[in-house]
């Protein structure tokens, strides 16, 4: 018999009522460009609206707003010293930015300037056991994303918690994301309720139930620059850095 | 039974090693538009027939990490100079682009390396991209001259500078998980020091 956590409970409501919002036309007050089926709710989900079409929103399931105030962010596993850290106090290490596009493995892609830290600053501050070689994100949609720690800490792999020169909005993944520009989005989890240390990375979300590989590396193939009107064009592999 | 599996396992390593005499003279090279096709001299040289295996390339560098069950699979996650440094190692080069081009076109300009028309058969069964199968394993991906996986494997290094980046050749490419066998003049490029899942090698002499 499947048992009913409060958090699957809650989780079950809020898709139960965004279906409804959906089915029955419903808008929240705050019409205009910013609003889709999620505005003036406490919920956030996967969104194509308005100011979404210049850079879609994909999330697994919709959830409640993650509380800023509230969120902290638990790195534990196989490591010496695992923390617990509050959005401050992520804000206090060294600061860096980048621009980078996303690309969708559904073929889009868009392009931000991200802000945040490097991952090393973490990576340090909780000493890895030698044999942890994964990392494993939980996020608070329920995805699951997990990579190599070694990916995690190349260069341009951005811990990111603002985006074009302001906080990550719910939408785009807040309080924290990651960004690794030469993955596809999917690798990119959003949310980030918890990180682990693990010997190996298991299958994330997408690459255990779907068509997607779990290393997630952008292949060569096509392109649909959302910011240059979904032209097709060719792209090589890796990052994509025009 | 022993020594049936040790002659067998020597048949496979002979075959992976085995290459392709490849013809001097001119071949038709590049996209076939309205600009036409250029007509390219090239000397003689050979060619492997297979790209370069994970146990192969493991043989040498004892670095080299895959997975279990891959030996047979194509090298990946090899920077431009590792590949150089093996084919070097094994008194031989990387193919230039246009080495690689001749080898994989003939000299009647085809599209794939097999003729004209696409295959029925899908170009990657798995919908990740990732190539996830022994060399040779396509039997219809062979070339005019008979080199195998030009078309439906990893791409591979040449030797040849564009940009600052080195071209590589004969991948797959990925259209929302729907993937296109390489044609023979298709061109990517890759910084040489970058090591991907998708992009191997094989040797020219």
């Amino acid at each position: 018999m499947m048992k009913f956590s409060r958090r699957t409970f809650l989780v079950s409501l809020a898709e139960l009522f965004t279906v409804f919002l959906g089915l029955f036309g419903f808008r929240s007050s705050a019409k205009g460009a910013d609003s889709d089926v999620y505005t003036g709710t406490p919920f956030i989900g996967k969104t194509r609206a308005n100011q979404f079409q210049e850079f879609y929103v994909n999330y697994w399931k919709p959830f409640l707003r993650v509380d800023g105030e509230r969120w902290t962010l638990r790195i534990h596993g196989l490591c010496k010293k695992p923390q617990t850290l509050t959005l401050n106090q992520l804000k206090a290490f060294p600061q860096k930015t980048q621009s980078s596009r996303l690309k969708c493995v559904e073929c889009w892609s868009a392009k931000a300037e991200w802000t945040g830290f490097h991952f090393s600053e973490l990576d340090q501050m909780v000493a890895p056991l030698p044999e942890a070689k994964g990392i494993v994100f939980r996020c608070a949609d329920e995805y699951l994303e997990a990579g190599l720690r070694e990916d995690l800490l190349q260069p341009r792999t951005l811990m990111a918690y603002a985006m074009n020169g302001k906080p990550l909005s719910d939408g785009h993944g807040f309080p924290l994301r990651v960004i690794m520009p030469f993955k596809y989005g999917y690798k990119n989890p959003k949310a980030i309720l918890e990180i682990e240390y693990v010997k190996e990375p298991p299958y994330g979300t997408w690459s255990k139930i779907g068509p997607y590989s779990a290393d997630g590396t952008i292949l060569p193939g096509y392109d649909h620059p959302l910011d240059q009107g979904k032209k097709t064009r060719k792209i090589y592999g890796g990052e994509i850095r025009y | 039974m022993v020594a049936i599996l040790i002659s067998l396992n020597s048949l496979e390593t002979a075959l992976a090693s085995e290459m392709i005499e490849i013809p001097a003279g001119p071949f038709q090279e590049g996209v076939p538009n309205e600009e036409g096709l250029k007509t390219i001299e090239l000397g003689h040289f050979s060619i492997d027939r297979f790209e370069v295996t994970n146990q192969e390339f493991a043989n040498w560098n004892k670095n080299h990490s895959s997975h279990p069950e891959t030996e047979a699979h194509p090298a990946t996650q090899v920077t431009w100079q590792e590949a150089n440094d093996y084919c070097i190692a094994h008194n031989k080069r990387l193919p230039s682009s246009n080495e690689w081009e001749k080898a994989a076109r003939g000299l009647d300009g085809r599209i794939y390396p097999w003729g004209n028309k696409k295959l029925k058969k899908k170009a990657h069964p798995f919908h990740s991209g990732i190539v996830k199968r022994k060399v040779g394993l396509n039997k219809k991906d062979v070339s005019y001259f008979g080199v195998r996986d030009m078309a439906s494997s990893v791409w591979e290094w040449t030797a040849t500078d564009r940009e600052d980046k080195k071209i590589i050749r004969g991948g797959l490419w990925n259209h929302h998980l729907d993937y296109e066998y390489g044609k023979t003049f298709d061109i990517a490029l890759a910084a040489p020091e970058r090591r991907f899942i998708f992009l191997g090698f094989r040797c020219a002499r």
